[in-house]
């Protein structure tokens, strides 16, 4: 092998070309050198660092590109065989003997000739917007009502009785009696879970502030006169990131878990989410040819709440900053 | 310490009262008491003034308003002997407008009126409809009445002293003989020869308030009786501590001698006896067995109460939930990162984040593969039904556990106690079992009254799929049939076994860990 290295001899440089004089300059001697460290560049770059996480994620943008791209893409009427009493029930085999074979009908259809293709993706874009919705109003609130709970002793002592009382009421109650006021629809189901859901966040994020808040060095920043203000988004949030995406992540699938329970006791909303389509086929599953009517649900369900879960499991170990070492 | 649990019961029995209110509010106020009528064949069929009557009448019975049309109003005067019998009888039968009232009528409506517009009730009189001068429009009979919201203090007031009931004297109010307790020691459904003590009421509403007899827990007593709510659509006028704690299954036969001497087969708890007025005279059964109107019996069951199934299948799936997640724990916590510590990681995961309602069906259908019964039938006495569910129910919290007692011992690992009892030669079996697992179980110990208790109220999901006769489905039951007692009481149920095992927990936990203590001079 040729070495490539040379010499300055080689080059026929003379000194003056070869170096430079630098004048000595404070401000410049005060600078640290050190490897530029940018918080979210050091997230990714460990989250990626993984390779099981590009295999997690790239199924997570594939479930979220036939949530929401592919029923704008395939049009889907639940009711548009209705009339034909040939197209009903059909195992997978059936259907792609009777249509052809296309995706739509790799799990057979339903009860009124919908492909359950179609009809599972319809409903998971439902359940995940919800969950999703449920999130964003439950985490903001949550956070920001957590951070008040957990600074201020006198909201303490009354939020902590709030706490305790809803704490008692059964969550199914809440919920059951919301669905009866007001009609069964996705925005009443939304409305349910955050009216109480949010309480618990801010119990959450309230004790994991109060173990931050009286560290050493909010104290010291405290005895320097630093504002509450400065302390709570400078010195608290960033250790509270990582807390609030593994939150995120065990939430999002929570609601779709809910909203999949309620609806299977009876009182989910009135559209074809994944949980009412697990409620329609309960008894499908004990028919022998229509099981793919009920499992098929069942397993993306599973399978979404999975992916969200650990895709946020694993964001938020790596949003943790002891772990860009 | 009895100080502080004290004040811990007063402050939880506190935010008891206030749930209760909340759920009253939620649904005696904000609910569309329309929804009821939903269902009912007997609403649609009605029409006009009959309707109308029909819905305020239903709206007593669910607990929303207090009603009163006019003829119980006069009943209510002839009983205080204000008027008489015949008196009442002239006047009972008002116009078909107020304007063909006659004098009397119209003087009784007035005072009827003026009565209730001064206690806050809106009375309402609807006209007749007619069709001819002579024929009615269907259901369109005149009606009188007056009726009132009931407010929410009374209500909570009101449900609160109402909870519980000693049996008196005086409960009967018609006019019998002899009224008073007697005692004796021999029992007189024994034959009055055996020795068995007994306190026998007369005037009472239970005739037996204290008795033995062969059954757990072979003391009985009706003296106090728990009110939680009296239920309307799910279990017609029977309370709802009953409706939870009353057996199931069919009736078991036994030779009952009635006090009459008549002798037969039956599954009358005749211990049970209910004074019920009148009752003698109005059927013959009732006449031919008992001596006094305490004819209403129970009847001996030989399956389980609602709160009975779940209580077993719940206790028995938490021993085993502690039985495996423990151990599963601590080996997961010895053994981190390696290939159990990744196997249990990934169950947990599992659990967390697949809808429970899809990992019971999992189980259902490799249960029912293994042939496993997969659902549960009452009348049958074979074990084998409950294994489904208590499986079912015991490895979610298999994994909960599991995720915790690994992450506290984890914690504890890197802790200075360890360092030093290792570098004082311990061996790692005794380091764990004897340093770490104790200080990492407190937690963890917390939870188990709440487990305990909260196995009475049964699970959902599991006893719907498994068809368990549990008391899990008796809140979703409520809300569906719109039972406003039940909802109330399966709340007030709930929210004290919450605190309860709070509370509990609490203790327990205080006694595991010494460090931890409830005393103010600690702090």
């Amino acid at each position: 092998m040729k070495n490539e290295q040379m010499t300055f001899d080689e080059l026929n440089l003379s000194d003056e070309e070869l170096f430079s004089r630098v004048d000595h300059n404070d401000l410049e001697s005060e600078k640290i050198t050190a490897p530029r460290y940018s918080y979210w560049r050091s997230v990714f770059r460990v989250f990626f660092r993984k390779r099981s996480n590009v295999v997690i994620l790239t199924l997570f943008t594939l479930l979220l590109l036939f949530i929401y791209v592919y029923p704008a893409l395939v049009p889907y009427d639940q009711f548009a065989n209705l009339m034909d009493s040939s197209a009903k029930h059909l195992t997978p085999s059936a259907a792609i003997e009777k249509y052809g074979f296309s995706l739509e009908w790799i799990f057979g259809s339903g009860k009124s000739g919908e492909s359950t293709f179609g009809a599972v993706w319809n409903g998971a874009r439902i359940s995940i917007s919800m969950a999703f919705i449920c999130a964003l109003i439950n985490m903001t609130v949550g956070i920001l009502v957590g951070a008040v709970w957990g600074f201020s002793k006198k909201v303490d002592i009354v939020m902590t009785e709030v706490y305790n009382i809803i704490g008692n009421v059964p969550y199914i109650l809440f919920i059951s009696v919301l669905v009866l006021i007001f009609s069964a629809g996705f925005w009443t189901m939304v409305f349910a879970l955050t009216v109480t859901g949010w309480l618990s966040i801010a119990y959450f994020i309230r004790t994991q502030v109060i173990i931050i808040r009286d560290r050493e060095y909010n104290l010291a920043s405290r005895c320097l006169g630093t504002p509450i203000l400065r302390i709570a988004t400078k010195n608290i949030l960033p250790f509270m990131t990582s807390i609030v995406v593994t939150l995120v992540a065990t939430e999002i699938p929570s609601y779709i878990s809910y909203e999949v329970f309620l609806s299977y006791i009876g009182m989910g909303m009135s559209e074809m989410s994944l949980g009412k389509m697990i409620y329609e086929a309960e008894n499908a599953m004990l028919t022998p040819g229509w099981q793919f009517e009920f499992w098929t649900p069942v397993a993306v369900a599973s399978i979404i709440t999975v992916v969200l879960y650990v895709v946020g499991q694993n964001l938020g170990d790596a949003s943790d900053p002891r772990t860009h070492m | 310490m009895t100080k502080y649990l004290m004040k811990r019961i007063l402050h939880g029995l506190v935010s008891v009262v206030i749930v209760v209110g909340i759920v009253m509010l939620l649904i005696y106020s904000a609910l569309d008491r329309q929804l009821i009528f939903a269902m009912d064949p007997t609403y649609k069929q009605l029409g006009n003034n009959q309707k109308e009557a029909y819905m305020y009448r239903k709206w007593e019975e669910y607990g929303y308003i207090d009603y009163v049309p006019y003829t119980e109003y006069l009943l209510e005067l002839t009983a205080k002997g204000e008027i008489t019998e015949e008196e009442r009888q002239s006047v009972a039968s008002f116009g078909k407008k107020p304007e063909n009232d006659s004098e009397d009528v119209a003087k009784y409506v007035q005072r009827f009126t003026e009565a209730y517009e001064a206690k806050g009730y809106t009375v309402i009189r609807r006209d007749a409809k007619m069709q001819t001068p002579k024929k009615y429009v269907s259901g369109g009979q005149q009606q009188l009445f007056a009726y009132k919201d009931k407010p929410l203090f009374s209500r909570l007031v009101g449900y609160f002293t109402g909870i519980f009931s000693v049996d008196n004297i005086h409960y009967v109010q018609e006019d019998i003989e002899n009224r008073g307790l007697t005692f004796t020691l021999h029992d007189p459904l024994y034959g009055g020869e055996k020795f068995s003590p007994a306190i026998i009421g007369n005037g009472t509403k239970h005739k037996y308030l204290l008795y033995f007899d062969n059954k757990f827990p072979f003391v009985h007593q009706n003296l106090l009786q728990i009110n939680l709510g009296k239920s309307y659509a799910v279990n017609l006028g029977v309370d709802v501590f009953e409706t939870m704690t009353m057996p199931q299954g069919s009736y078991v036969l036994s030779t009952v001698a009635y006090p009459t001497g008549l002798v037969e087969e039956s599954a009358d708890d005749l211990h049970t006896a209910v004074y019920i007025a009148g009752s003698r005279q109005s059927s013959m059964v009732s006449s031919d067995r008992f001596t006094d109107d305490y004819t209403s019996v129970s009847t001996v069951k030989n399956a389980k109460s609602k709160v009975g199934f779940s209580f077993v299948i719940g206790i028995l799936s938490s021993l085993m939930a502690y039985a495996l997640g423990v151990p599963l724990g601590i080996a997961m916590a010895r053994k981190k990162d390696r290939l159990l510590d990744k196997l249990g990681t990934l169950y947990i995961v599992f659990i967390i984040a697949v809808p429970s309602l899809a990992y019971i069906f999992l189980f259902k259908a490799i249960g029912g593969a293994m042939g496993l019964p997969t659902t549960f039938d009452i009348d049958k006495s074979s074990y084998l039904m409950y294994v489904l569910p208590i499986v079912s129910l015991a490895l979610p919290s298999v994994a909960n556990l599991m995720k915790w007692l690994r992450r506290y011992m984890i914690d504890q690992m890197n802790s200075d106690y360890v360092k030093f009892a290792r570098s004082g030669g311990l061996s790692e079996n005794e380091i764990f079992t004897k340093h770490i697992l104790k200080n990492a179980i407190i937690p963890l110990v917390h939870g188990i009254p709440g487990t305990v208790l909260f196995a009475i109220t049964g699970a959902i999901i599991t006893e719907r799929v498994y068809v368990v006769p549990g008391a899990g489905n008796l809140l979703t039951k409520a809300i569906n049939m719109y039972d406003n007692g039940v909802i109330v009481g399966v709340t007030l149920f709930y929210a004290l076994l919450s605190i309860i095992s709070l509370i509990l927990g609490d203790v327990l936990m205080s006694l595991v860990d010494p460090r931890i203590s409830f005393t103010s001079k600690a702090r």
